[in-house]
Formats: structure tokens, C-alpha cells, sequence
């Protein structure tokens, strides 16, 4: 069975060479079944390996590696694949949550043109997320973590029609650049001082030296710097909530569920290292409270029903960032798996919303831009036409709101408590109160859209129905998900026994100690689990005082400066193009510039230098000089204006610059010497 | 004399290709009263035929020791880059076919220049004395110049032309000035002899100006910046096989001759494969600093682009910097980083210029608004140009970030960290342009309605051929690094 491992990446990815080649000439039913197929011939394999090998007893522990090649020999790097709790865990929820968003998409996008081409990038990227938590090295998570951004960068521009897509394809794109500049920085200081990049190899070597700080706090600040451009996290944020502008259930799978929680794995991956490092994992934890309340004040006051979602994951990275941080690397994990359900569920609600408010536009006979169909301003009322997408969208939201027993209750608590339970009292403040921000804004959400009466005119409600099986099945079974993942991390204070925590913790501390329990204190716990609860609660119930009456009221507030300032998300973009974007266009603008003014500067000066030559020589000599500077002039007259800049490339002006050059490097040469 | 003849049965594709020369310039005046087309495709025929045999005879490994009493190495470095060579060649002959700017052309001068500079770069590859550096970087440099203005008739083809002339004409002179003062240090003309001679003796300060000299002629060849300023004007007005030619095949050359003079003339092998320099002029700082110089203004000058001629000069300029970072590591390791760049840069490079010349061919323009609407007229050009410029990019899958990795590998591993660290971040502004380009091709509309583009046979034999290594690269790094590994068996190595 070991054997078999590639070919839970390789399915993906031999239907993504399928459906992008032979795509067109298969028909759309043929496309769906090759994309689900394949990712539901992956699940069924990772579930194979779950229940042979790891549900067995010690399965905790169970390793299932395969190499295949050898792949950078000089840097003893194979092209390695291996399974343990961890990747066992994130394989399971990319193939099974992958495998709902794929039922959905077919429902979804089965009036799109490019139908083939979009199932191809979401096989393509599957393939590429399983390499990226089945890769055995840094380098092999480094091909799929630069792969699943590439299909995401594909995905977020997949209307490229619609302007702001294609805009921010492009964000996406270059601010990653900046997290991945990091990442591979980590990759080589980490090579240069192991001289593997195998994780076991590394983790066993910091363990087994002890090693403390030094290069470890520098690997791993430069790791998660990698980790907040794709995770998202400030001040690297800014890709994430403009990426909405793919279609939904790319949002769904990949910037909520999948692509943008592999930061933290990669830092869950790295448990040692940044255990090591507290420098490090104090500056993980600051960054993740700090994204979860900034994110969560943002998403407040969001009108568009995506956008809300879209901070709301931001905030949840945040705090699985912090669980990270303060060394609860499982809760982290523990986190991502129940967010991975619940958010995917509100994802592909506020998708299956939207269909519905599209096509009753349409069949009304409106021509209303897209942005104004995402607009909860125009909607409510909807749980009467969309029952079961209402009602899973509900369950998701008091999932993540954290309402016992619902899933996001256990992982969200078990965050919260080990922050103050490792004496993060301040972190643990903002965290709690970006609790009760997260349950308002939910709730907020589910009023303005679901509840009241329907705003979008009454032309338009007589349309409204509820969407596809297609559709509506992945939702009941991702609410189902988000009601039971939790039981599986349920703490001892509540008579479990952390499951998922044990489960984890030899592949995160591979190679090393887990850090010894601390003393229980039940008595706290049961206080903070209440206070989080009552929180919780306390946000719901300020939304529902505040919009169950007037869910538009919010626009009475456009006087307020806090108000605008959030509704513009404290102009953060605003500030990044005046500085960031512009002063780089700038410079290099200035700079080349300047490169042309030295040369047009040693134009004049060069001309005189060669009449006084020319005097000094011979007339021949002064003859053929001339002859080719005005030869040149000629052509340069001739030629037409636009190439005026060009023309300044005068030869002598080149001779003169050199010589410059020259000396300038002759300076640079002694000084090095 | 038994010497030369031993030599010539190792000099096969050199010899191939100085016979298919001879036979070219027989047909072309032999068929002079043929149709255009007809000549045309003999000639070509027997060109394809010539650089095909050169390139399967330069296969396999390398003989070592040295030919003609010491001139060429016939060493790993030249064995490795001998078939890059050949290789360039086929594909700019073959790009001649589908240049716009060559359609009517006749080809009896092309196809005769191709070869003589093909030979010509696997002379400089393996010149390990000065005479024999400078005869042929200057016989490559001829060969260039009519080459660049072989559209005699278009005035930008001729500055351009000129330009390079005049240019190089300063640029060769310079450095033959600084070899002579060389042999004025040493008293020999063998790169070893002056290896010796410098490692017996130190030279004093007038090795300095040795150096630089002699990098003025160098950084002319691989277009490092402040010896650049020929090269965006040389790239706009040379036609478009001709630019794609010059920026893989002498670009390579002038990396083997670098290779060759610092690290065989003027450092010497230490321990576990390092070099260090010797003749008491420390030059890695030299090479430092052209590589930082080099690689920033060519990636900020890339980002005002308008023109995709210019911008893939720009971009050509850069990547030279960054393969610098390679040279800058003074180890074995390098010397295999800067030959695996070069590989892959084959591929990726001419991959963006075949796109260059398939989009010029129906739009007519150079510049990138052009490029608008390319995705609705033909998906498969952009896609394809997409594989190539995130290969330039050194984003992964794509092969682009073996060459990259490598480098900076290299860099990392000589304690240069800080150079890897810039190297890096060069490459994330170098995704700003070319990130431009592929979001004019996919996202801009065009100018109405644009039929949908029908393709050759040849055009997409071409797309293939280098598509697919930039695609099923990131497998092969066994491969890569075996010809890197005899790539770094130098003459002295092996």
C-alpha cells in the first residue's frame, strides 16, 4: 500500500493534464467527472491510508514515506512524499472539502464558457496542494506552495473579462512575491546550516543539538514572512479580500479552506524549529492577534456579502496564527480543520446566494452590475426562498461565532485558553474581543440576508429559488462538518481527552520533545470557556438588537469618521499605492531617467571632446570621425521622435560613459582590495 | 604537426560546420538564377543539415586535454556549451523561416554568417590563450555586426548596426589593450602559463587595470551593465531571430570566456572546489559589483518598458546579473550554476522571442499594446508565452527556477548570502513586467474584432519544443546536474 502514496497528488494532477488538453472536445459532463472523479479517487486513497494505518493502535506515529527520484542530488533533495498525522490530517480535508467544492462547482459554473478550463486549474491546484503537505523537504513545499499560488493567481483572474478581477490576479500575484522572496531566503539558510532540507532531518538535528535562536529565530521570521503572504496576514493582507473577485467556490476552496491556511501548516510543519526560536513564535502570535482583531473590525461594516467572508478568514488566520504562536501548534491545525468546514459552508452559502440573486435578476429582466447582486444591502428575507441554504448558512455561523457544541467552539476555545494559559494575557484580550466582533458581524450577515423581508424588489423575488442538489448537498454535509468536527479535539476540562492533539503531536515534534503539559487548572478553564461562551453570546445579541429591525441602518452611520475609516478598511490600500507601489514606479522611473539624462549629458560633453580631437588630428583622420558621427546624426534626424531616447545612444557618449564606469569600478576595486 | 592533425579529429563540429559553410556559399552562387523560395529552402536545407551534424557530433563527453598546441580546451565547459551552441543556431535559422522582417529575404548571407558565427562561439568557448580569446571573440563580434544590419535597407536595422560597431569596436580594442598588458606581466600568452606566472609573482596595481579592461570587453559580450548601453537600441533594431540569437549564443560565449580568464588565467583551484585569486588583486568584488549593478538597473529599466523588444533586452541584462551572482561564487559550484542558467535561459528565451516573432507577424508591431487580446485570438500563444516569462520569472513549476536556485545555491554556499538575498529580491520586481505583458495578452481587449490566429507547422513544432522543457524541467535535476558536473571539469579539473 506504501507504494500507492504518489498517486494520491498524481490523480489530480493526470486530470488536470486531461481536462486542460482534451477539455473543449469532451463535453461538460465528461469534464466533471474526470475533475470530481479524480479528486474523489484521492480522498478514498488518503482515507485508505487513514483507516489501515493510522487508526490502528500507535497509528499516531505511523509513517508512510515514498521517494521517487532523486531529484536535486547535489543538494541530497529526492522528490520524496511522506504521510504522517499531520499531512494525514491536511490531506483529508484538501481531498474531502476539495471534493464538496469540485460536487458544487459543476452546479455552480455549468452555464460558464470556460467550464473545462476552470475544473482543469481547480485539479491543477489540488495536485499542487498535495504536494505541498505530502512533500517530505522544504524545496518539494516550495514547487506546491508556489504551484497552488499560480492556479490561484489563474482562479482569482478567471473572469478577466471584468476588470477588477484581472486587477486582482495581478495584487495577488506580486504581493506574494514579497512572502515568497522570504520563503525560499528560509530555505537556503536553512540548507546552508543543516545541510539537508528534509523536515525530520532538520527538526531531529534542532532537537538532538538544542540549538536555540541565532539562525533558528532568522529561518524562522523569514519562514513567516513566506507565511503571511499566503496566509494572509499583515501586512500582507491586502491580496486576500480583493481575491472575492474569482468565482465562489474558488473562494470557498482556495482562499478559505485549502491554499491560505498553508502558512500555518508550514509553521505547525516547523513546530520545532519555531519552538527553538521564541523570538520567532512571540512575533507569529503578536502578527496573528493583531490580523485577528484588525481583520475582524474591518468586516464589521461590509456591505458585500464575500467581502465580510473574505476579512472573517483573514481574522480566523489570525487566530490560528496565535494558537501557533504561543506553541499550541495543534490547536492551530485544530482550528484550520473545523474552519475548513465552516467557513466553506458560509463560502459556498453566500455562492449558492448569489446564483439565486443572479439568475432572478436575469429572469426579472434587471441588468444590475454584479457587485449590487453581492450587496447584502439588497437582499434579506432569503431563508423563506432558500431554505437549506439558509439554514446551513446559520449552522456555520454559529459554528464559527463559537456556540457550544459547535465545532468552532472547541478550537477557538482551546486557542483562547492556551494563550492565557502560557501567561499571554494581552494577546489573549484581543483575541477575546475579536470573539465578540466575530459573532456580531456574522450575525449581522445572516439578519441582512436571510432574515426580515426581501430588499431587492418585488420583480425580482418572485425568481428567487433555491439552488441545485448539486449545490445544496455539499452544503448540508459541510454544516453537518461544522456541527460534529469539534468532538474530535474535545478538551479534558470537558471529559475529553484531546484527541486531534495527540494525533498530532509526534509528527509535529518529529524528532523532538513535545513540551510537558502544564498543571491542569479546571477551575479557570471552566471560567474562561464560560466567559468566551458568554461573549459569544453577547455578539449575537448586539446584532440582533441592533438589525433584526432595520437591517440597513448602518448607513445613518456615514457621518461617523470610525465608521468611513472602517468601511475603507482604514485605507490601507490607499496607503500602499501612495507609498509602497508608487515610490517603487518612482525610483525605477528616476533611476532610468537618470540613466538616460548621463547619457544625453555625455552627448554635449562628448561632442566637444571629439572637435577638439578632430583639430588635433588629420584631415582624414577628422574625415572619417566626422563622416560617422554625421552619419549618425542623419539617421538620427530622420528617425521619428518617439525614438528620440534611442537616439541619444550615441557612440561617443557610450565610450565616455565607460571610461566612467571604469574608474568608477577601478575605485570599487582598490577600496575591496 | 602530429599535434594538429591528433586536434582535428577532435574538432569535428567546428569542421562540419566550417564545411557546410563552404558548401552554402557554393550553392547560394550556384543558385542565383533560382525562384526566392526555392534557393531558400536548399539553402536552409543544407544550413539545417550542417548545424544538425555539428550538433550530434559535439554529444557525448568531452575528449580533455588541450587542441593546436594549447589554444582550445577541448575540456568539459566546451562540451557542454558546444551543443548549446548548435542548438541556438537551429532555432534562430529556424525563427528566420517565420520572421516577418526576413519574409523575401534572400538567405545565402544569413545562412553563412549563422555558421561562421556558430564555429565561432565554440572557438571563444574554448580559447585558453589570449591571441586565440581575442581572434575569436572578434570573429563572433564580425559576424554579429553584419548580422544585426543584414536588412540593409531599413534605416533602424542599419544604427543599429553601426551602433553595434562602433561599440564593439571600442569594447574589443579595450580589451585586447588590457591582454596585451597582460602579456607584458607574465610574458606568456597561455592562460595557465599566466596563472603560473601571477601565482609565482604578484602583478601590482597594474593588474588592476588588466582587469578591468578586459571586463569592459567581456561585459560587452554578456551585455552587463555599464558596457549595456548598446543593447536595448542592438535588440529593437536587429531583426527578431537575429536579437533572439544574441542573447543566448554570445551571452553564453562571453560567460565562457569569463569563466576561462578569471578562473583559469587569474585565480587557481583550492581546496573542495574553490578558486582563489591570485596575482594579488582580489577581483570578486569586481564581479559583485557588475552583478548587483547589472541585474537592478536591468529589472528597473524592464519596468517602463513599452516595447517588448526593448523590455526583453532590458530583461536579457538582468538575467546576465543574476548568472554574474554565479560567477561571483568563485567555486566549481558556480561554474556549473552559471553553464545550468545558461541551458535553461536557452529555452525560456527563445521561447519569449518565438512568441515575439509569431505576434509580429500578424500584428506588425513590436510594442506591447500590440499584445492586447491575444487570449481571444489564440489561447495556446498565451499560454505558452505565460510558461515562458514565469520561467524568466524563476517561479516554480516552471524550469526558470532551477537556474535560479542554483545560482543563488552557489551564492549561498561561498557566503555571499547577502548577494542570494538581492538576487532574490531583483526577482520579485522582475514579476512586475512580466506579469505587464501576460495581463495585456489575457485581460486587454484588442482593437475590435481580431480573427483567430492559425498557426504553421512549424510554429507549433517550435512552441513544443521549447515549451516542454520548461514544463517537465523541474524533474530532471539529476540531468541538469550532470551537465553541470562536466561542465566544471575545466582543462586543469579533470
Amino acid at each position: 500500500m506504501n507504494s500507492l502514496l504518489w498517486l494520491i497528488p498524481a490523480i489530480p494532477g493526470l486530470g488536470a493534464a486531461v481536462n486542460g488538453l482534451f477539455g473543449r472536445h469532451l463535453g461538460k459532463r465528461a469534464s466533471a467527472a474526470i475533475a470530481c472523479g479524480s479528486v474523489a479517487a484521492s480522498f478514498l486513497l488518503a482515507l485508505g491510508f487513514f483507516f489501515t494505518r493510522f487508526l490502528a493502535e500507535g497509528g499516531a506515529s505511523a509513517r508512510v514515506e515514498q521517494s521517487l527520484f532523486e531529484w536535486i542530488p547535489s543538494m541530497g533533495v529526492e522528490w520524496a512524499y511522506r504521510l504522517d498525522s499531520l499531512s494525514m490530517v491536511m490531506t483529508l480535508v484538501v481531498t474531502g472539502i476539495g471534493l464538496l467544492i469540485h460536487i458544487y462547482s459543476v452546479g455552480y459554473m455549468s452555464h460558464d464558457g470556460g467550464f473545462s478550463r476552470f475544473f482543469a486549474y481547480l485539479n491543477l491546484f489540488t495536485f499542487f496542494m498535495l504536494n505541498l503537505v505530502l512533500g517530505a523537504n522544504m524545496l518539494l513545499l516550495f514547487i506546491g506552495w508556489e504551484g497552488v499560488g499560480l492556479c490561484s493567481y489563474l482562479l482569482i483572474g478567471f473572469w478577466f473579462e471584468r476588470p477588477a478581477a484581472a486587477q486582482a490576479g495581478k495584487k495577488a500575484f506580486i504581493v506574494n512575491r514579497i512572502g515568497d522572496a522570504g520563503f525560499i531566503l528560509a530555505v537556503f539558510l536553512t540548507f546552508v546550516t543543516f545541510g539537508t532540507l528534509d523536515f525530520y532531518g532538520v527538526m531531529g538535528e534542532i532537537a538532538s543539538a538544542d540549538m536555540q535562536g541565532g539562525v533558528l529565530t532568522a529561518i524562522g521570521v523569514l519562514l513567516f514572512v513566506g507565511a503571511a503572504g499566503k496566509s494572509a496576514q499583515i501586512p500582507l493582507y491586502v491580496w486576500l479580500p480583493d481575491a472575492m473577485e474569482g468565482p465562489t467556490p474558488v473562494s470557498a476552496l482556495i482562499h478559505a479552506a485549502t491554499m491560505v491556511t498553508a502558512g500555518v501548516y508550514m509553521v505547525a510543519r516547523s513546530g520545532v524549529l519555531f519552538s527553538h526560536a521564541p523570538a520567532a513564535l512571540a512575533l507569529v502570535a503578536t502578527v496573528g492577534a493583531l490580523t485577528a482583531i484588525f481583520a475582524a473590525t474591518i468586516a464589521l461594516f461590509q456591505t458585500d456579502i464575500k467581502k465580510v467572508l473574505a476579512y472573517s478568514t483573514v481574522s480566523q488566520l489570525g487566530y490560528m496564527f496565535l494558537g501557533a504562536g504561543v506553541g499550541a501548534f495543534a490547536a492551530a491545525i485544530f482550528h484550520l480543520m473545523t474552519h475548513a468546514f465552516f467557513k466553506a459552508c458560509l463560502f459556498l452559502g453566500s455562492g449558492s446566494v448569489i446564483h439565486a440573486m443572479e439568475h432572478a435578476e436575469h429572469a426579472s429582466g434587471g441588468h444590475r452590475h454584479y457587485t449590487e447582486m453581492q450587496d447584502m444591502r439588497n437582499m434579506g428575507g432569503l431563508l423563506r426562498h432558500m431554505p437549506r441554504t439558509g439554514w446551513t448558512f446559520i449552522v456555520a455561523t454559529i459554528a464559527i461565532a463559537g456556540i457550544p457544541p459547535l465545532a468552532g467552539f472547541f478550537s477557538k476555545d482551546e486557542i483562547l485558553w492556551k494563550t492565557f494559559e502560557h501567561g499571554h494575557f494581552v494577546l489573549w484580550g484581543i483575541a477575546a474581543a475579536a470573539a465578540v466582533m466575530t459573532a456580531f458581524y456574522m450575525s449581522r450577515q445572516v439578519i441582512m440576508t436571510f432574515l426580515g423581508d426581501f430588499r431587492g424588489g418585488a420583480a425580482m423575488e418572485k425568481h428567487l429559488h433555491e439552488s441545485a442538489p448539486s449545490m445544496t448537498v455539499p452544503l448540508v454535509i459541510l454544516a453537518a462538518g461544522s456541527v460534529v468536527a469539534g468532538f474530535v479535539g474535545v478538551p479534558s476540562a470537558l471529559g475529553g481527552s484531546y484527541r486531534l492533539h495527540t494525533f498530532l503531536e509526534p509528527a509535529i515534534y518529529a524528532g523532538g520533545q513535545a513540551p510537558p503539559a502544564m498543571p491542569h487548572n479546571y477551575a479557570l478553564e471552566y471560567a474562561l470557556m464560560a466567559l468566551s461562551v458568554a461573549l459569544a453570546a453577547a455578539g449575537i445579541w448586539f446584532a440582533w438588537r441592533r438589525y433584526r429591525n432595520a437591517p440597513t441602518r448602518d448607513a445613518s452611520l456615514a457621518g461617523s469618521g470610525a465608521y468611513r475609516l472602517l468601511l475603507n478598511k482604514y485605507y490601507v490600500d490607499e496607503i500602499y499605492d501612495a507609498t509602497a507601489v508608487n515610490g517603487t514606479l518612482r525610483g525605477g522611473e528616476g533611476l532610468y531617467r537618470l540613466d538616460q539624462r548621463v547619457v544625453d549629458g555625455a552627448v554635449n560633453g562628448s561632442a566637444r571632446v571629439t572637435m577638439l580631437s578632430a583639430d588635433l588630428s588629420d584631415l582624414s583622420d577628422r574625415n572619417v570621425v566626422d563622416r560617422a558621427v554625421n552619419l549618425v546624426a542623419e539617421i538620427l534626424g530622420a528617425a521619428s521622435t518617439r525614438f528620440r531616447r534611442l537616439q541619444s545612444g550615441l557612440f561617443q557618449s557610450y565610450a565616455l560613459l565607460m571610461l566612467l564606469a571604469v574608474v568608477l569600478l577601478a575605485g570599487a576595486l582598490v577600496l575591496w582590495s | 604537426m602530429s599535434d594538429a592533425l591528433a586536434s582535428l579529429g577532435r574538432f569535428l563540429p567546428e569542421l562540419l560546420l566550417m564545411g557546410a559553410l563552404a558548401v552554402v556559399i557554393v550553392a547560394d552562387l550556384a543558385t542565383q538564377a533560382w525562384s526566392l523560395a526555392r534557393s531558400r529552402n536548399l539553402l536552409v536545407g543544407l544550413t539545417l543539415a550542417g548545424l544538425g551534424a555539428a550538433f550530434v557530433a559535439s554529444l557525448g563527453e568531452p575528449g580533455g586535454g588541450s587542441l593546436f598546441a594549447s589554444m582550445i580546451a577541448d575540456d568539459g565547459l566546451l562540451g557542454v556549451l558546444r551543443p548549446l551552441f548548435a542548438l541556438t543556431a537551429i532555432f534562430t535559422l529556424l525563427f528566420s523561416l517565420r520572421a516577418k522582417e526576413l519574409d523575401g529575404a534572400r538567405m545565402g548571407e544569413m545562412v553563412a554568417l549563422l555558421l561562421t558565427v556558430t564555429a565561432a562561439l565554440m572557438w571563444m568557448a574554448g580559447s585558453v590563450n589570449l591571441v586565440m580569446i581575442y581572434l575569436s571573440l572578434e570573429t563572433v563580434s564580425v559576424a554579429s555586426y553584419i548580422m544585426v544590419g543584414y536588412r540593409s535597407s531599413d534605416r533602424l536595422s542599419n544604427e543599429a548596426s553601426l551602433k553595434y560597431i562602433l561599440f564593439g569596436a571600442v569594447s574589443t580594442g579595450v580589451m585586447l589593450f588590457g591582454l596585451s598588458l597582460l602579456y607584458g606581466l607574465t610574458g606568456t600568452l597561455d592562460l595557465y602559463g599566466v596563472r603560473a606566472a601571477l601565482a609565482a609573482e604578484d602583478a601590482g596595481p597594474a593588474l588592476i587595470l588588466v582587469l578591468l579592461l578586459v571586463a569592459g570587453g567581456i561585459g560587452f559580450k554578456i551585455a552587463a551593465v555599464p558596457f549595456h548601453f548598446w543593447c536595448p537600441d542592438v535588440y529593437t533594431g536587429a531583426s527578431t531571430p537575429v536579437t533572439a540569437f544574441l542573447s543566448v549564443g554570445p551571452k553564453a560565449a562571453g560567460f565562457a570566456v569569463l569563466i576561462r580568464f578569471f578562473y583559469s588565467g587569474i585565480a587557481q583551484p583550492g581546496a573542495d572546489g574553490t578558486f582563489a585569486a591570485v596575482g594579488g588583486v582580489d577581483w570578486q568584488g569586481l564581479i559583485i559589483v557588475l552583478a548587483v549593478v547589472t541585474m537592478t538597473l536591468g529589472n528597473v529599466a524592464a519596468l517602463l518598458q513599452t516595447n517588448m523588444k526593448r523590455l526583453l533586452a532590458y530583461s536579457s541584462i538582468a538575467h546576465a546579473g543574476t548568472i554574474l551572482i554565479g560567477a561571483a561564487a568563485l567555486s566549481s559550484e558556480g561554474i556549473g550554476a552559471i553553464v545550468t542558467y545558461l541551458v535553461i535561459y536557452l529555452f525560456m528565451n527563445l521561447g519569449a522571442f518565438l512568441v515575439v516573432i509569431l505576434v509580429h507577424r500578424v500584428t506588425g508591431t513590436f510594442e506591447l499594446e500590440g499584445y492586447a487580446g491575444f487570449w481571444k485570438r489564440s489561447p495556446l500563444l498565451t499560454v505558452a508565452m505565460g510558461i515562458f516569462l514565469f520561467s524568466l520569472m524563476g517561479i516554480p513549476p516552471f524550469a526558470g527556477f532551477f537556474a535560479k536556485l542554483y545560482v543563488f545555491a552557489a551564492a549561498v554556499e561561498a557566503e555571499l548570502g547577502w548577494l542570494a538575498v538581492v538576487g532574490v529580491l531583483n526577482s520579485a520586481v522582475a514579476a512586475f513586467y512580466y506579469i505587464k505583458v501576460l495581463r495585456i495578452m489575457a485581460v486587454d481587449p484588442g482593437d475590435g474584432e481580431l480573427p483567430a490566429l492559425r498557426f504553421s507547422r512549424l510554429d507549433g513544432a517550435l512552441l513544443l519544443a521549447l515549451v516542454t522543457p520548461n514544463v517537465v524541467g523541474i524533474l530532471f535535476g539529476g540531468a541538469l546536474e550532470q551537465i553541470s558536473e562536466i561542465a566544471q571539469r575545466l582543462l586543469d579539473l579533470a
